[in-house]
Parts: structure tokens; C-alpha cells; sequence
């Protein structure tokens, strides 16, 4: 009997809430719809998860990711395939439309931040790559169409979007536009002849979108569902607008599943081609040339998304460099008893928790619902990508030639870490965007 | 069918326990919904879908961080909670399976309980005993160690593990007590919706001294010590040597 439970604690974790709720901080502002808060007072545990919700919210994906994402991880990433049908457990779970109301399908979340990271914080201990397209499909199309979509818009997709049913994404950077993103050169066009029905005009797309995370979710048969298309519309550089594009559309096609990347292999990049593709007037999301702020408004979210990602990497490689220190011996100890490993340990847990604390303190007080959080959105990737890279790398050096090779995962993690630094914003482009808030800020930092 | 199904708060299974003053530190440790009991939420849930339950109410009996636990089998479908408030220590070192079934035994009748749904025991004292106990109080049928369990014309079916594999037991006619063993089912995930739906569900609070039950533990714990280290093992250079050190030293050989 003992062994029997032995093997069913081995083999399943199993859910419960955490100890604590926390205590509301009054100057954090309360998004409608906010998780409510109760009474406790451990700082750290409240930081980290605001209310008794936060909390379970935290214990069921722990429990997820130990079951359900850490077994196929390293698979996945071996064959560089993508794990659709986890992607959907994520739908069963109420994960992919987290911030989507109620009544399209979603979690009912709207605003929360906190939620946000916390999946994607655990999600990446186990599986960066696959966290990297549940951000793309969850936050960039999911949420970015439930903040700028209408009301027929969000009826007709997000239902599907928040089930799994349909997986897709956003697609803005293009092979010559990347950080210089008001640089791109897909077009969309007014087609000569008019909607007999309310006189709106159709719109034909040309052009080429790069690095498009879930622009194929087939292993690169054919492109991914839908995805949320940036295209230019008038002749400023501003005048963006744009497109919900479906699979299937005449002339939407997959260019190339991108492979061999150094990290994330376990998240399908593509390059997207749009040959005339005939898109009707209902598909376009807000007004025409009105996407650029829809645009950088996602970008904050996204870039808090991916500093969230961060920190997963690092608290993993944190426990696989301490876990193994003990272990390991060496010189007639363990490697833990070492002033260089443990310089490597302590300063890795104190950047990260310095990190953590940032991301907390930005997702607890910021609405999703609102915008001009760029500078600290910038500010919380920026270091945490870097962090979570050092730490990482850290994490491989104290583990030798185990931490080079795949068992260990540290390995992995850093490959991916050093996406972070890239993707969803290059460090030069939160340095510049950095720079330009922080110099017309009209008062001293606080 | 009204169900109750017991929650127990114990030390999660990950951590690692130190022993001090001659019981298991709790102090800032990482406490859990046992696992057996999860189970048995788990087959409560499953019966009420099933159409076969019109009812589930999950109860917990400790300090105030059980309601927390009971937020978890709320969020996992039961349908209300009781949270019976105590101080003492629930893992036998204080408050031990008699009263603990005393008190299950009190709220089941309150209730019009028609099937308590139990884990087989919790991984904190190991016991076993609160179910069997529960049902000689009640005068219900019982069927440990479940494997598998049916609604069936009023009654249940339930398939219980033994040492020889498993027997089929049939209880034409509720009330009963089932407690759950590790192959009934795999417990499901509490979505985030459910969570959230979890936090407008009722959790009454009843103190454990208003039963009229005595709380006393009638068992007195007289140590608890944590395993010994497991010394390295030896390399030994040939089988006489082997069977030497089996002989003289591990004693395991005459």
C-alpha cells in the first residue's frame, strides 16, 4: 500500500490552494471584474499571488505544468514540433481566453495582468517554447481582438479562439521591418467595387510577414488559423490598419516554416505571404489608419507576457543549479560548498527575485484596459531577458558538461532565453523607447 | 443522493518534514488537499454529473487555512462546504480519528447524508481508521479501498482493492461509506472559470467544541523521529567477501 501511494505522489501532484490570500494595496487601482483580495500578511506570497484566486490560480498551473508540460517538453523540442493538442488542454483549462469576457467565450479576467503573467511565469519553468505560442495565439490575437474588435468580430472568433478550436496569431514584423516596425511595407488597398450591402469597401493585402510565431500549427503544411495582419493604408507612416486574415483566404499562403533556430524550437515561425488576398470590410479590426496605437498597446502587454516567460526560465535554472550543487561532489564535498557556486546561486535568486518583483509590481497595479505603462513594459522585459539569459547560463556553468547537454534542461532554457532578448521587441528597441520616455518625463524619477 | 465528502489539510507531499519537539514542524510549511481526499472530490463531482448526486458538500475540519482547501474541492465542482474550526493539530497528534469520525458522524446526520465519500487515509498519520470508524458510529455499510464505484437502482457498486487483487461489493440500498483508493479516478484540473465561480459558493463554519464531542486524544504519541541517513553503499572485491560482510556484519546470513 505504501508503494502505491509513493507512486501516485511521484507521479501526480495534486491541486490546492495556497496558504494565503493577501491584502489589498490601496493605490493599486482595481480593473473591473478584478480578482477580489483577502486578508493576510506575508509581503512576498501577496506580491506574487494579490488574492486567495491568484493563489489556486498558481497551484492548478503548477500542478498542470508538473503533469501535463514538463514530460513533453524536451520532445517537442527535440523534433521541433508543436504541441496542438496541449494547446488546447490550455482552452479546457479557461487559459486562452483568460482576458476575454465571459460572454465570447473567456475567462471573464478582463485587466488582469497578474493572471497573465502567473501563466506565463509557470508555463515557461517547463516549456518556454510552448509558452511562447500560447502568448502568441492568447495575447496577441485573443486579446488583442477582444480590446479592439467589435462586437460582431468578437462573436464570430473568439468563442473559437478562447475554445482551441481555431489557433493563430499576429503578424507585424516583415523581412525588412523589424524593430522599425512603422517601416513595413504590406499594403492593403481599396478594391474598385463596392459592398452593394452597406457601401464599405473591401481591401486587398499584399506583402510578406516574418517571424510569425503559430503561422503554421500543421509542422508546416499550411499557415495557422487567423491571425491579426498590419498593414499599411495610407501614406504616413502611421496610417496602419488592421486585418483579421483566415486560413483559406485565395492568395493567403504559408511561405516557409522557419526552422533551425537556436531556442523555442518547440513554437512553429513562419513566413507569411499575402498574394492579393481579398479581405472583406467586417474584417477589419478599428479604424482605418488607427492601428498604430492598437498596435503599441498590445506591445505592453506582450512585452510583460514575455518578461513573465523570464522569470519562469530563471526560477527553473535557479532549483536545477541548487538541486545538482548538493548533490555533486567534488575536492571530497558537494559543489554547493563552494564560495564560486554559491557566489553563482546567490546572485542568480537575488537578480531574479529583483525581477519577479518588478513584474509583480507592474501587473498588480496595471489595467489591461488601458495604456501608457510603455516605460516600465519595456523596463520589466529588458531586465528580465538578460536575467534570465545570465541566469541560465549560470545554471549551465555550475552544472559542467551535464548542464551542456539536454537532460538537466538548462541547456534549453538558455537557448530560449536568448529569444527574449529579441523577439516581441529587441533590448535596442525598449533602450530606445526607454530612453525617449525617461527623457519627457516631466519630473525627476521617483 | 446527497453526498458529503471529507477534505483533509496536510502537509503537501513534496516537502521534505523535520521533526521538532517531538512532532512534525508545520511551521511555514507548504500544506495541501490530501490527495486520497482529492480522489474522493473527484467521485463526488463525477456522481453529481452523473445525474446520480443532487448534492455534494465538502467538509474540512481545522484551522482557518482549510477554507482554502475547500475553495480548491469547490473549484473542483462540489456544490457548498462546511469548515468545522479548530485549533488542534489534526495530524493524530492532537485531534485523532475517533473524534474526527464523532464529528463527521454529527454533521452527516445534521445533513441527511446518504454516501461520505473519505480518501483512505491521510499521507500525514497514515491511519486509515476515520472511515471504518465512521461507519460502525453510523451503523452504515462501508466499503474500503475503492477502485471503482457505480450508482446503481438507489444503491452502489463498488470494486475495492485487496492483496490479491480486487472484489466487487454490493450495497443495494444508501446510506454508506466509501473510502478512496488511488486507481478510482485521476482528478481533474480546477479551470480558471471554476475558480472563480469557487469564490460565490457558501463555506459554513461550525466550532468543533459545540458538537459535544469529546476532542481529547485518547492515544498518546510518544516519539516521532525522522528515518536514518541511508549510508553509502560499498564496492566489494569478490563473492567470499560479500558473503563475509552478510555473515558479520549485516547479520542477514548464518
Amino acid at each position: 500500500m505504501r508503494s502505491l501511494v509513493s507512486k501516485y505522489l511521484a507521479r501526480h501532484a495534486y491541486r490546492t490552494a495556497r496558504i494565503k490570500g493577501s491584502t489589498p494595496v490601496a493605490t493599486y487601482r482595481q480593473p473591473r471584474h478584478r480578482l477580489s483580495s483577502s486578508s493576510s500578511s506575508s509581503s512576498f506570497h501577496d506580491l506574487f499571488n494579490p488574492t486567495q484566486e491568484h493563489a489556486q490560480l498558481r497551484a492548478m498551473l503548477r500542478d498542470f505544468v508538473q503533469n501535463e508540460v514538463e514530460p513533453q517538453a524536451m520532445e517537442f523540442n527535440r523534433t521541433e514540433t508543436f504541441n496542438l493538442p496541449l494547446m488546447k488542454q490550455l482552452g479546457d483549462l479557461g487559459l486562452l481566453g483568460l482576458t476575454v469576457p465571459e460572454e465570447y467565450g473567456g475567462s471573464g479576467m478582463m485587466g488582469d495582468a497578474t493572471s497573465v503573467v502567473m501563466v506565463h511565469e509557470e508555463l515557461s519553468a517547463s516549456d518556454p517554447a510552448f509558452c511562447l505560442s500560447y502568448l502568441a495565439h492568447s495575447l496577441l490575437l485573443t486579446h488583442n481582438l477582444s480590446t479592439n474588435g467589435s462586437e460582431t468580430q468578437k462573436l464570430a472568433y473568439l468563442p473559437r479562439a478562447c475554445s482551441g478550436e481555431i489557433i493563430g496569431g499576429m503578424a507585424m514584423s516583415e523581412p525588412g521591418a523589424g524593430t522599425d516596425v512603422l517601416g513595413m511595407t504590406t499594403k492593403a488597398v481599396v478594391l474598385q467595387h463596392q459592398d452593394a450591402m452597406n457601401h464599405q469597401n473591401s481591401w486587398t493585402l499584399s506583402g510578406r510577414k516574418m517571424w510569425i510565431t503559430n503561422g503554421t500549427i500543421d509542422n508546416g503544411q499550411t499557415t495557422g488559423d487567423l491571425f491579426l495582419v498590419y498593414a499599411r493604408t495610407g501614406p504616413e507612416r502611421q496610417d496602419l490598419t488592421a486585418f483579421l486574415v483566415e486560413k483559406d483566404m485565395p492568395g493567403f499562403e504559408l511561405g516557409q516554416q522557419i526552422k533551425d533556430k537556436l531556442g523555442m524550437r518547440a513554437s512553429p515561425t513562419a513566413e507569411l505571404v499575402l498574394d492579393n488576398v481579398s479581405v472583406p470590410p467586417q474584417n477589419v479590426v478599428g479604424e482605418i489608419n488607427g492601428a498604430t496605437l492598437c498596435m503599441m498597446r498590445n506591445l505592453e502587454v506582450e512585452r510583460l507576457g514575455l518578461a513573465a516567460m523570464a522569470l519562469g526560465i530563471a526560477r527553473r535554472s535557479i532549483n536545477v543549479m541548487k538541486e545538482y550543487a548538493s548533490q555533486r561532489q567534488a575536492f571530497g564535498s558537494d559543489l554547493y560548498k563552494f564560495g564560486q557556486v554559491q557566489q553563482m546561486i546567490t546572485t542568480s535568486y537575488a537578480e531574479y527575485m529583483a525581477g519577479r518583483c518588478y513584474v509583480y509590481a507592474l501587473a498588480n497595479r496595471l489595467d489591461l484596459e488601458t495604456y501608457g505603462n510603455g516605460l516600465d513594459a519595456d523596463g520589466t522585459k529588458l531586465y528580465c531577458a538578460q536575467m534570465a539569459k545570465t541566469v541560465a547560463d549560470r545554471s549551465i556553468q555550475v552544472l559542467g558538461g551535464y548542464g551542456y547537454v539536454g537532460d538537466y534542461a538548462v541547456e534549453r532554457l538558455w537557448r530560449d532565453a536568448k529569444l527574449l532578448e529579441i523577439g516581441g521587441g529587441t533590448n535596442e528597441s525598449h533602450h530606445k523607447n526607454m530612453a525617449r520616455d525617461l527623457k519627457a518625463m516631466p519630473h525627476e524619477i521617483e | 443522493m446527497k453526498v458529503l465528502v471529507g477534505v483533509k489539510r496536510v502537509v503537501d507531499y513534496a516537502v521534505k518534514v523535520r521533526v521538532q519537539n517531538k512532532s512534525v514542524d508545520l511551521n511555514n510549511v507548504k500544506m495541501s488537499l490530501n490527495p486520497f481526499c482529492e480522489i474522493a472530490v473527484e467521485e463526488a463531482v463525477r456522481l453529481k454529473e452523473g445525474k446520480h448526486a443532487d448534492e455534494v458538500v465538502a467538509m474540512s475540519i481545522g484551522p482557518k487555512q482549510c477554507t482554502e482547501t475547500l475553495r480548491t474541492a469547490l473549484a473542483m465542482g462540489c456544490d457548498r462546504a462546511i469548515h468545522v474550526t479548530t485549533d488542534l493539530r489534526t495530524d493524530y497528534m492532537d485531534l485523532q480519528p475517533y473524534a474526527i469520525a464523532k464529528i463527521f458522524e454529527k454533521v452527516a446526520e445534521q445533513e441527511g447524508t446518504d454516501l461520505v465519500l473519505l480518501g483512505k487515509q491521510g499521507i500525514d498519520s497514515d491511519c486509515g481508521q476515520t472511515g471504518p470508524m465512521l461507519a460502525g458510529f453510523l451503523g452504515w455499510p462501508q466499503v474500503t479501498f475503492a477502485a471503482n464505484l457505480e450508482a446503481k437502482d438507489g444503491g452502489i457498486q463498488v470494486e475495492r482493492e485487496t492483496d490479491a487483487g480486487t472484489e466487487t461489493i454490493n450495497i443495494p440500498s444508501l446510506p454508506a461509506v466509501v473510502t478512496c483508493d488511488l486507481r478510482l479516478n485521476e482528478p481533474r484540473y480546477a479551470t480558471l472559470p471554476n475558480i472563480m465561480k469557487a469564490k460565490k459558493k457558501k463555506v459554513d463554519t461550525i466550532a468543533a467544541d459545540s458538537f459535544g464531542i469529546d476532542l481529547e486524544a485518547h492515544n498518546e504519541v510518544l516519539e516521532v523521529f525522522e528515518p536514518p541517513q541511508r549510508q553509502e553503499g560499498i564496492m566489494v572485491d569478490d563473492i567470499d567477501q560479500l558473503v563475509d560482510k552478510l555473515k558479520n556484519e549485516a547479520g542477514v546470513l548464518a
